[in-house]
C-alpha cells in the first residue's frame, strides 16, 4: 500500500476526474437497467421479505419440505403405486407371501427403495417386475419341489 | 361507562394478545426496513454481479441468493450493518459462481455438442434502455459505459470489487473493507490499483 499512498496523493487530481465521470457512466447504467430484470429484482426481494417475516422455524421446515422432503416424498409415493400395483396383478395372494417371509419383505423393501428400480418403473417398465415375481414364484415352487424331491 | 371503558381494555386486550401485537408491529416495521433496504441496494448489486459473472441469470440468481440470505439470517441484526453484510454475501456468492463456472468450463470443453449459454439471453427488447436521450449524448454514454464495463472486466476481481463498492454503491472504506472481508489497508491497495489501470486502459475518460 506504500506505494499505492504515496502515488495517490500525486494524483489526486486526475484520479478524482476518473472516479466522477466513472460514477457517472456506472449511473446511467443503473438507470438503463431493463424492466424485466428490475421485474425479476422486485419478485427476488419480495420474497427474501416474505422469508425474513416467516418464523425462523418456519422457515427452516419451508426449506426442509422444498430441498429434502420432496424428492422422498415422491420416491415413496412411487413406491406405494409400485406395491399396489404388484398386489392387483396377483390377486393379493403376494400379500402372504410377504408377511409370511420376512426375507420376501425385504426383497420388496430392497425393491420399492432402490432408485434404479423406480426409474424403472417411471420408464412404464412394470412388465420386468411381473416377470421377476413370477420368475420368483416359479424358482420357489420348483426349489420347493426339488427339496420334496430330495426329502423323498 | 368512564370506569367501564378504562377496564375493558384489561378484559378485551388480554397481555398475550398486547404481545402478539407487538410482535406483529415489529415484524412489519422490520419487514418494511428490509423492504427499503433491499430496494435501494438491488440495482446495483445487479450491475456488481453481472461485473464479476457477466451473464444475467447468474447475475440475478446471485443477487435473489444474497437477499434471501440476509433476510433468513440476518434481519434482526441492526439496519446499519445491513449494506456491508448483504455485500459480503454477495461477492461470496459471485466468487462461488466464478469458481463453480471454471469447474464447468473445463468439463465441457471436452463436450463434442456444448453450445453457448450467453447466445440464448440477447433479447433486444427485453434489454431495450427504459428512457430516451438525445441521440449524440446516448451514443457518447454508450461508447463511455462500453470503454468503461471493457476496462472494468480487465481487473482482477477484487480490484472490480474494491472500484465498484466504492462508485457505485458508495461504500466508504471501512464498509468496502467490511464487504470484502479484508483489511482497510488491502481496499486502498485495491481500490488505488484499479484507478491507475482504469487510467492506463480509459486515459482521461472523456464524455
Amino acid at each position: 500500500m506504500n506505494a499505492g499512498e504515496g502515488g495517490a496523493s500525486q494524483t489526486t487530481l486526475l484520479q478524482s476526474g476518473l472516479e466522477l465521470r466513472s460514477r457517472l457512466v456506472l449511473d446511467e447504467g443503473l438507470s438503463r437497467i431493463d424492466a424485466h430484470t428490475r421485474s425479476r429484482l422486485n419478485q427476488a426481494r419480495q420474497a427474501a421479505v416474505a422469508a425474513a417475516a416467516r418464523p425462523s422455524w418456519l422457515a427452516r421446515f419451508h426449506g426442509a419440505l422444498t430441498r429434502r422432503m420432496v424428492m422422498p416424498a415422491t420416491g415413496a409415493a412411487a413406491a406405494v403405486a409400485l406395491v399396489a400395483v404388484f398386489m392387483l396383478n396377483s390377486g393379493g395372494h403376494h400379500l402372504a407371501a410377504v408377511t409370511d417371509n420376512p426375507a420376501n419383505a425385504l426383497d420388496v423393501l430392497d425393491l420399492v427403495t432402490d432408485d434404479d428400480a423406480m426409474h424403472l418403473m417411471e420408464d412404464n417398465d412394470g412388465s420386468f417386475y411381473e416377470w421377476a415375481a413370477a420368475q420368483g414364484d416359479g424358482a420357489g415352487q420348483g426349489v420347493g419341489q426339488n427339496a420334496g424331491e430330495a426329502t423323498t | 361507562m368512564g370506569a367501564f371503558a378504562s377496564l375493558a381494555p384489561a378484559y378485551n386486550m388480554p397481555a398475550t394478545s398486547r404481545g402478539d401485537t407487538l410482535l406483529n408491529d415489529t415484524s412489519a416495521a422490520q419487514s418494511r426496513a428490509l423492504n427499503q433496504f433491499l430496494a435501494s441496494v438491488e440495482l446495483k448489486a445487479y450491475k456488481i454481479a453481472q461485473a464479476g459473472l457477466r451473464h444475467q441469470d447468474d447475475a440475478l440468481d446471485a443477487v435473489q441468493d444474497a437477499m434471501l440470505q440476509l433476510a433468513r439470517a440476518y434481519a434482526n441484526r441492526p439496519e446499519a450493518e445491513w449494506k456491508p453484510l448483504f455485500y459480503r454475501i454477495l461477492e461470496n456468492r459471485i466468487r462461488d459462481m466464478q469458481r463453480r463456472r471454471t469447474v464447468r468450463g473445463r468439463v465441457m470443453a471436452w463436450m463434442p455438442f456444448r453450445r453457448d449459454e450467453d447466445d440464448d439471453d440477447a433479447d433486444p427488447i427485453a434489454q431495450a434502455p427504459s428512457h430516451d436521450l438525445p441521440p449524440v449524448a446516448r451514443l457518447e454514454l454508450d461508447e463511455a459505459m462500453t470503454a468503461l464495463d471493457a476496462a472494468l472486466q480487465e481487473l482482477p476481481n477484487r480490484q472490480r470489487q474494491a472500484f465498484l463498492l466504492r462508485n457505485l454503491e458508495g461504500l466508504d472504506v471501512a464498509q468496502t473493507a467490511q464487504s470484502m472481508g479484508c483489511s482497510e489497508g488491502s481496499v486502498k491497495t485495491h481500490y488505488f490499483r484499479a484507478l491507475q489501470a482504469l487510467r492506463l486502459k480509459l486515459g482521461d475518460f472523456e464524455l
